[in-house]
């Protein structure tokens, strides 16, 4: 069982190493092959571990694997170690299964790029940085991981190198992600001082013990990576620019495994959360912002990746709220489902963007239903999967979510209902606007433009679409794992790692389930209405621009941090680094120059001056020798 | 103990000394160099057997000994750079071979 799980790390790390060191001695179809075949050999990893814990007793499903001791320091010590309990299971099974089937994916939709080999080896990078960071047995190991996906994520974002926007959205990424990295470290460093552990029992048991400044400063700064990493409120604004990479990289980075990392480290660390109970509301408070907010910004988006990004930030919001009010398996649910059908949408937008070559705005889309129709299917599963209507996952894992805030009772639980059901009307809304767009009407000038530039060439190869239709059938039936008053086995499983807060009664989540799918319908009906209509979804005039402007945050930022700082750099190099230092090394020369061109006349080469000298230097020391006795 | 005082001696070493320098001081020819500064080491042997027969032990022989085998090491060496600078034709004059001047 434990050799399962380390074959599940190692395999994608082997894969990496294996392309980046045959580098031109293999084909590029090759390296497709070597990056698809190890994630799928981790997925057995994780099959055979999961398979191992089930047949187990609850009580012995948590075992720590050292390999050996990494660091020491005295009494303090961090193993190599993996952590394998039912979390860690399901998140492996989820990162290295749509994981393979999205590196499958690309062998279709990167075929013909020059650098095929490099994007295989950071895919093949990434898994392994996830299944590291998902695996890892103690807070070092976790960050280790935290760091190397946001490594392969700025990697992948920046892959079309020769894009200066591409580019621009790499670095973006790569330093909102560095905000929530260092507030993770000084967490951690913060948990040596404080417990002097780092491996997860140890940290959890002597929490129990610290003052409630330090939880708090600890949990607020593992807060603050995983809403980086999670692109929440307020580090959200890297997720919709890294929607420049390539759409498979979209997909699995930033729709289904590193922006959940989140999600899955508030769930890891949930005794030091519950022991900080603000922090995990404000979590909960951030998460319902950024449903909200990412919600109203998808209705304007005209960029295909965009809306589907800020479909994925709502859809985090929901997991953060899950998980702030301690529904831990609703909120891995939720993580899961959500893996499955958005995975699946950003594929199918692919299918769509790759039969347009390239053309990624809607406005110039429509009517392809006839000419994706499977594709359409699955875009069409996906999206009814997203706005939550049964019986396909998106149902079951959402509205756990609204019932588990509506059990919760209080004010703060009230509101978070409220802006849970607000949230599902405008999926609705969006996501619809967006099939319609894409889907229906008439051909719109792009599709006019390639049906007339060459011939139709089907929907895309074989390995496109088959883990396209994988998806949808996972989108479809992935939520009956968990159906209110029937059974619960996921929620149960995710519950022996962490014991929920809040659990909804059948009768809530039947009341919930009623209003949320009378809402998402709605929503449904409101977007095609404006699409026959030929109306936008936000007609107001400023209320459209703000939304465009996704609220201003880039400006607000912009103004904030990158002006200042841009002119108190300019006000020093002008004022200081010129005049100053830059002249003083100048005269520093010059002088240095000056004094030595004065000495080399003492060296006049004449043998009888130096020994002159000498005769004349010994006799001073000795009048001085005598002179000082 | 007979003969005449230290004090003798070390006014002959100290003259020998200081005519030994004034020459490596004044002579321009390497070889009158070379043997003056033999004449500087020889002052100051006889003052290192002169303090080492007031003190009564062979220190300062031995001393002086060893003294002698470098200057016959350092007269080697001399003689070998003259005749080297000789072989190239040129000048036997230390104020010519300044080519080290600052």
């Amino acid at each position: 069982m434990v050799v399962g799980a380390w074959i599940c790390l190692l395999a994608p790390l082997g894969g990496a190493l294996a392309i980046t060191l045959a580098g031109q001695w293999i084909s590029r179809r090759a390296a497709g092959y070597i990056s698809t075949l190890t994630t799928f050999l981790a997925f057995a990893g994780g099959l055979v571990t999961f398979f191992g814990l089930w047949s187990r007793d609850a009580e012995e499903r948590e075992h720590l694997s050292t390999a050996y001791t990494w660091l020491a320091a005295g009494d303090f010590q961090v193993g190599m170690e993996i952590l394998v309990d039912p979390l860690s299971a399901v998140m492996m099974l989820v990162v290295s299964g749509v994981g393979g089937l999205i590196v499958w994916y690309s062998m279709g939709y990167m075929a013909g790029d020059e650098e095929e080999r490099r994007y295989f080896a950071y895919m093949s990078l990434f898994v392994f940085s996830m299944l590291l960071l998902v695996q890892a047995g103690n807070f070092l190991l976790l960050l280790v991981g935290w760091g190397l996906v946001g490594l392969a994520s700025y990697l992948l974002i920046g892959f079309w190198h020769r894009r200066p926007e591409a580019v621009a959205a790499a670095k973006k990424a790569f330093v909102m992600n560095a905000i929530g990295d260092a507030t993770f470290a000084l967490a951690a460093v913060l948990l040596i001082w404080s417990t002097g552990a780092l491996e997860f029992s140890g940290v959890f048991a002597g929490v129990e013990g610290l003052s409630g400044t330090t939880v708090n400063l600890v949990a607020l700064g593992l807060l603050g990576g995983a809403v980086a990493k999670s692109a929440q409120i307020p580090l959200h604004t890297w997720l919709p620019d890294a929607m420049e990479g390539p759409t498979p990289v979209s997909a699995l980075i930033h729709a289904a495994t590193m922006v959940t990392a989140g999600v899955y480290l508030l769930v890891r660390a949930h005794p030091i959360f519950e022991a900080a109970p603000d922090v995990q509301a404000l979590a909960a408070i951030l998460g319902a912002v950024t449903l909200l907010v990412a919600g109203f910004v998808a209705l304007v988006q005209w960029d295909i990746k965009r809306v589907i990004a800020y479909s994925t930030m709502s859809q985090i919001g929901y997991m953060f709220l899950a998980a702030g009010i301690g529904a831990y398996g609703v909120a891995i649910f939720h993580l899961m489902t959500h893996a499955f059908f958005k995975a699946l949408l950003f594929l199918a937008a692919g299918v769509v963007i790759h039969h347009l070559s390239d053309e990624q705005d809607i406005r110039r889309m429509g009517g392809l239903k006839t000419a994706l129709p499977r594709t359409h299917l699955a875009f069409l599963v996906g999206t009814v999967a997203l706005v939550g209507i049964p019986p396909l996952a998106g149902f079951w894992s959402k509205d756990a979510i609204v019932a588990s805030a509506l059990a919760r009772g209080d004010a703060l639980g009230w509101t978070l209902f409220a802006a849970g059901l607000l949230g599902v009307l405008l999926t609705g809304a969006y996501s619809f606007r967006l099939y319609f767009a894409v889907f229906q009407g008439k051909p719109q000038e792009a599709e006019a433009e390639r049906s007339h530039a060459h011939e139709t060439h089907g929907e895309g190869p074989m390995s496109m679409l088959a883990p396209v239709g994988i998806l949808a059938v996972l989108s479809a039936i992935g939520g009956l794992l968990s159906i209110p008053g029937v059974w619960h086995p996921f929620t149960h499983w995710i519950e022996e790692t962490g014991e929920p807060l809040v659990e909804a009664t059948a009768g809530q989540d039947y009341l919930t389930s009623a209003i949320s799918v009378a809402l998402g319908i709605l929503g449904i009906v409101i977007a095609r209405r404006a699409f026959l209509l030929d109306r936008q979804l936000v007609t107001a005039s400023s209320a459209w621009r703000a939304f465009e402007h996704k609220l201003y945050f880039d400006e607000l930022y912009d103004a904030l941090f990158h002006r200042p700082s841009a002119a108190l750099s300019n006000a020093l190099r002008r004022r200081v680094e010129g005049p100053i230092i830059e002249r003083s090394l100048n005269e520093i020369g010059s002088g240095t120059i000056l004094a030595s061109g004065g000495l080399a006349r003492v060296q006049s080469g004449l043998l009888r001056t130096y020994a002159l000298a000498i005769a004349f230097s010994v006799c001073v020391l000795v009048i001085v020798f005598v002179a000082v006795r | 103990m007979s003969g005449p005082g230290v004090g003798w001696y070390l006014i002959v070493s100290a003259a020998l000394f200081g005519i030994g320098s004034l020459g490596v001081m004044l002579r321009r020819s390497p070889l009158i160099v070379l043997l003056s500064l033999e004449i500087m080491l020889n002052g100051a042997n006889l003052a290192l057997i002169a303090f080492a027969r007031q003190v009564g032990d062979l220190d300062g022989q031995i001393f002086a000994l060893a003294v002698m085998a470098v200057a016959a090491a350092e007269v080697a060496i001399g003689l070998g750079l003259i005749v080297a600078m000789a072989r190239r034709d040129m000048a036997l004059d230390v104020d010519q071979a300044s080519a080290l001047r600052g």
